[in-house]
């Protein structure tokens, strides 16, 4: 498969008909058995961040490939499930994953980078509602038809999974309905047409796209901010550890904003930079996960 | 019904090219409903083409998301293929599920999802692909979604109509506009062709009508087409027509002449007997001037006579002139003119030992209305006649009586009535075949002047024979207009 069908491909899961969507998820399907020996290194990508921007992707396969030193393939998947369980297999070198993956697969995972915002790299989770909605608190959402991003998302599912367990609660008594849009920019569309009348969303996302498609944003408004959370890492597989180009993209990563290229990559993610850091900074999810087994 | 006896009163100059017209007018129309007609047929059925691909790439699009009830997939799905069949113009989809209920709308503010879909989705579909609303310029179409031969939901699409309507609503005006147009024009140049081609007869119908007036002219040779043909030989038969009628009239006018001087015949020679009775007096009267003149009885005597006689002279002399004197024929019908008749007749009557009734009651105040020459002379035509007809020692009657607007004159004779021709020449409608039999010319002045007055002659049989002839002539301002007309 060339490098150009490859990007062609990610277009087509991130962006067109649905009715495509299978027969390009079974054709990409046959990719990781092959790729993941030598012949390339592969970097998977989740609806976490703005996958749907082509130059984006160009731009940052153009710069790990300089930095790896051979071609990086970037690898896309409609869910997080599937990125994880891919990576997990070692059949990805390194994913940008979620939180809440990670400390799921913490055993299995290390902690390559995590991308830095506003100087931390810390992120919140949003509960937004249509912005001509006057609901100031969360309570108030009861009985919406809720839009969630991803049942693997931190951001976009498990924040406020946690949020209605720790007050004796559960999405589907709490909502009368819910649907998952596996994707934060899906999850604002659906509050902005009022497909759904509330939405858990990737806080970095939503601040990020108001500044790109001001017009959509616009029609949500904030109800309410989690508490700062660790950013979706960088992760690679245990399995893999002794890999050197996985040292590379770490460093790749870490030095980016000293890079043209990086810089590049960084302001197109309205990103500051990536930052080594230490499991720890995802306790806080850790702790959500536990309370939602908790309650049950 | 008025509409069409005022179209007929329309000159057929006028009216043919006014029905050409309404016939291209009419044209214009049958064939801007076929064009509209089959347009719209055309606009429907490409419309139908088009809701047929636009229904089978959401089918495809949102099928299998339907199948796992993805709500977001479906409404994504549809979002975007609102974008992508502008040439349709969706206005909404609604996708339902197998239960009915709403998967997914386009706008889910308005049908929110997981709802009962609204009664009014159900009944608006026909049994075409596409279902149109022209109060609100939408089109509908529905297809179920049909997996493993099971239904498992159904897209319901509105789309706004409104351009093709808009589309045949322009090109109606644009055929209306051309069509119009193009009428006008045809409508015009079938006119312009229609009256140039029946021009001639217009020419004819003038003709004709002024000669129902009484003006016949030929048609002159100016009016001629310039290459003969129908209209020509119909020009000329119309002209010889013209030619003949002038020729009988003024054969006519000879006749009556003729007939005049032959009735002066008769009076002449009555004259000259009513002129020689008294010269014998007056020749003996101066014979005995001659002899005994200086005796002063006998002078005055025989210059008395001789005065007398010659009295009688002047009289029948001057009543001669009155009828033969054209100018004195223009003045207004007087008692005098009766008078005239009366010292006319006197010869005639004394030579056939016949006796005059006369009961004239001259009225008062007649209005200068009625010509004294014709009407003289036609009774004067009438008194020959009734002479005539009237055994020696017999009696002719004349009356005259006034009633409140005509003038009634009376001839009665003891004749043995009057043959049938000469009935048919006084009172019958149309005079003409006994006219043409060329006799009783009198009669026919008669009829003549009593046509010129607007009045009627009427022949009755008498109380115990002869015949009374009886002519009605109006007194009034409308008899006198058509009189002066006549004249």
């Amino acid at each position: 498969m060339t490098e150009r069908h490859s990007a062609e491909s990610q277009l087509v899961t991130r962006r067109t008909a649905i009715a495509l969507a299978g027969s390009a998820v079974a054709s990409l399907a046959l990719a990781p058995d092959q790729a993941s020996a030598q012949d390339g290194f592969k970097f998977g990508l989740t609806p976490v961040f703005l996958s749907n921007d082509l130059e984006l992707l160009a731009v940052l396969r153009a710069y790990l490939t300089e930095a790896i030193g051979e071609p990086v393939e970037l690898v896309s998947r409609r869910t997080y499930q599937e990125i994880t369980a891919l990576l997990v297999a070692g059949q990805l070198h390194a994913a940008w994953i979620c939180g809440y993956p990670y400390v799921q697969f913490r055993s299995d995972l290390d902690l390559v980078a995590t991308p830095s915002w506003h100087g931390k790299p810390l992120y919140q989770s949003y509960l937004i509602a249509a912005a001509d909605r006057p609901a100031a608190q969360w309570e108030e959402l009861k009985g919406d038809i809720h839009a969630f991003s991803d049942p693997d998302s931190n951001s976009g599912f498990l924040v406020t999974r946690a949020l209605l367990a720790e007050n004796g609660l559960k999405p589907e008594g709490f909502f009368a309905r819910s649907f998952y849009t596996y994707g934060h920019r899906n999850v604002i569309r659906a509050v902005a047409a009022g497909l759904a009348q509330s939405g858990s969303v990737d806080g970095y996302v939503w601040d990020v796209m108001r500044e790109m498609e001001p017009d959509l944003v616009n029609q949500t408004r904030i109800v309410r901010r989690s508490e700062w959370l660790g950013f979706p890492p960088v992760a690679s597989s245990k399995a893999l550890a002794g890999d050197p180009r996985l040292a590379r993209l770490k460093d790749a990563l870490t030095a980016m904003d000293r890079h043209e290229q990086g810089r590049k990559v960084l302001a197109l993610l309205r990103l500051d930079g990536f930052l080594a850091t230490e499991p720890g900074l995802f306790d806080a999810i850790a702790a959500k996960v536990d309370a939602v087994r908790r309650f049950g | 019904m008025s509409l069409l006896r005022r179209l007929r009163a329309i000159p057929v100059s006028y009216r043919v090219p006014l029905l050409v017209a309404l016939l291209m007018v009419a044209i214009s129309a049958v064939i801007s409903e076929r064009v509209l007609d089959r347009l719209s047929r055309t606009q429907e059925s490409f419309l139908d083409g088009l809701a047929g691909s636009y229904l089978d790439g959401l089918t495809a699009a949102v099928l299998p998301a339907v199948l796992r009830g993805d709500v977001w997939e479906v409404f994504d799905a549809l979002d975007r293929s609102q974008q992508s069949y502008r040439a349709l113009s969706p206005i909404e989809a609604v996708v339902t599920g197998a239960d009915g209920k709403v998967l997914a709308a386009t706008d889910p503010t308005r049908i929110p999802s997981f709802s009962d879909l609204p009664q009014a989705y159900a009944s608006r579909y026909g049994s075409t692909t596409v279902t149109f609303d022209r109060n609100s310029d939408t089109g509908f179409a529905y297809r179920d979604l049909v997996h493993q031969g099971q239904k498992i939901g159904a897209i319901h699409t509105a789309f706004d109509a409104a351009h093709i309507f808009a589309e045949r609503r322009e090109i109606l005006a644009t055929l209306l506009v051309t069509n119009g147009i193009l009428a006008a024009i045809f409508s015009l140049g079938g006119f312009l062709l229609v009256r140039r081609m029946i021009e001639p007869m217009r020419v004819l119908e003038d003709h004709m009508r002024a000669a129902a007036k009484g003006v016949a002219e030929p048609i002159s040779p100016r009016e001629f087409p310039a290459r003969g043909g129908e209209v020509a030989s119909l020009f000329n038969g119309y002209n010889a027509l013209v030619q003949a009628e002038r020729e009988r009239a003024n054969f006519a006018m000879q006749l009556a002449e003729e007939e005049k001087l032959a009735s002066l015949g008769r009076l002449a020679s009555g004259m000259a007997h009513e002129i020689n009775n008294p010269l014998g007096g007056l020749f003996n009267a101066i014979d005995t001037l001659k002899t005994h003149g200086k005796t002063p009885g006998v002078r005055d005597t025989s210059i008395s006579l001789i005065e007398r006689g010659l009295n009688g002279i002047r009289e029948v002399v001057e009543a001669a002139l009155a009828t033969y004197r054209p100018e004195r024929s223009a003045r207004p019908l007087s008692a005098d003119d009766l008078e005239d008749v009366k010292v006319l007749m006197k010869p005639e009557l004394r030579r056939r030992r016949q006796k005059l009734d006369w009961q004239v009651d001259w009225p008062a105040e007649l209005p200068e209305t009625i010509p004294g020459g014709p009407v003289r002379q036609a009774v004067l035509n009438l008194l020959l006649n009734a002479s005539a007809a009237t055994p020696e020692g017999g009696a002719i009657g004349l009356s005259v009586e006034r009633t409140a607007n005509r003038l009634e004159i009376s001839v009665s004779d003891e004749g043995t009535g009057m043959p049938r021709y000469a009935i048919a020449m006084l009172s019958d409608d149309d005079p003409g075949p006994a006219v043409r039999a060329g006799r009783g010319l009198g009669l026919w002045m008669v009829r003549r002047m009593v046509d010129a007055c607007g009045g009627t002659a009427t022949v009755k049989p008498g109380p115990s024979r002869g015949s009374t002839v009886t002519l009605f002539l109006p007194i009034g301002k409308n008899a006198k207009d058509e009189r002066s007309h006549a004249a």
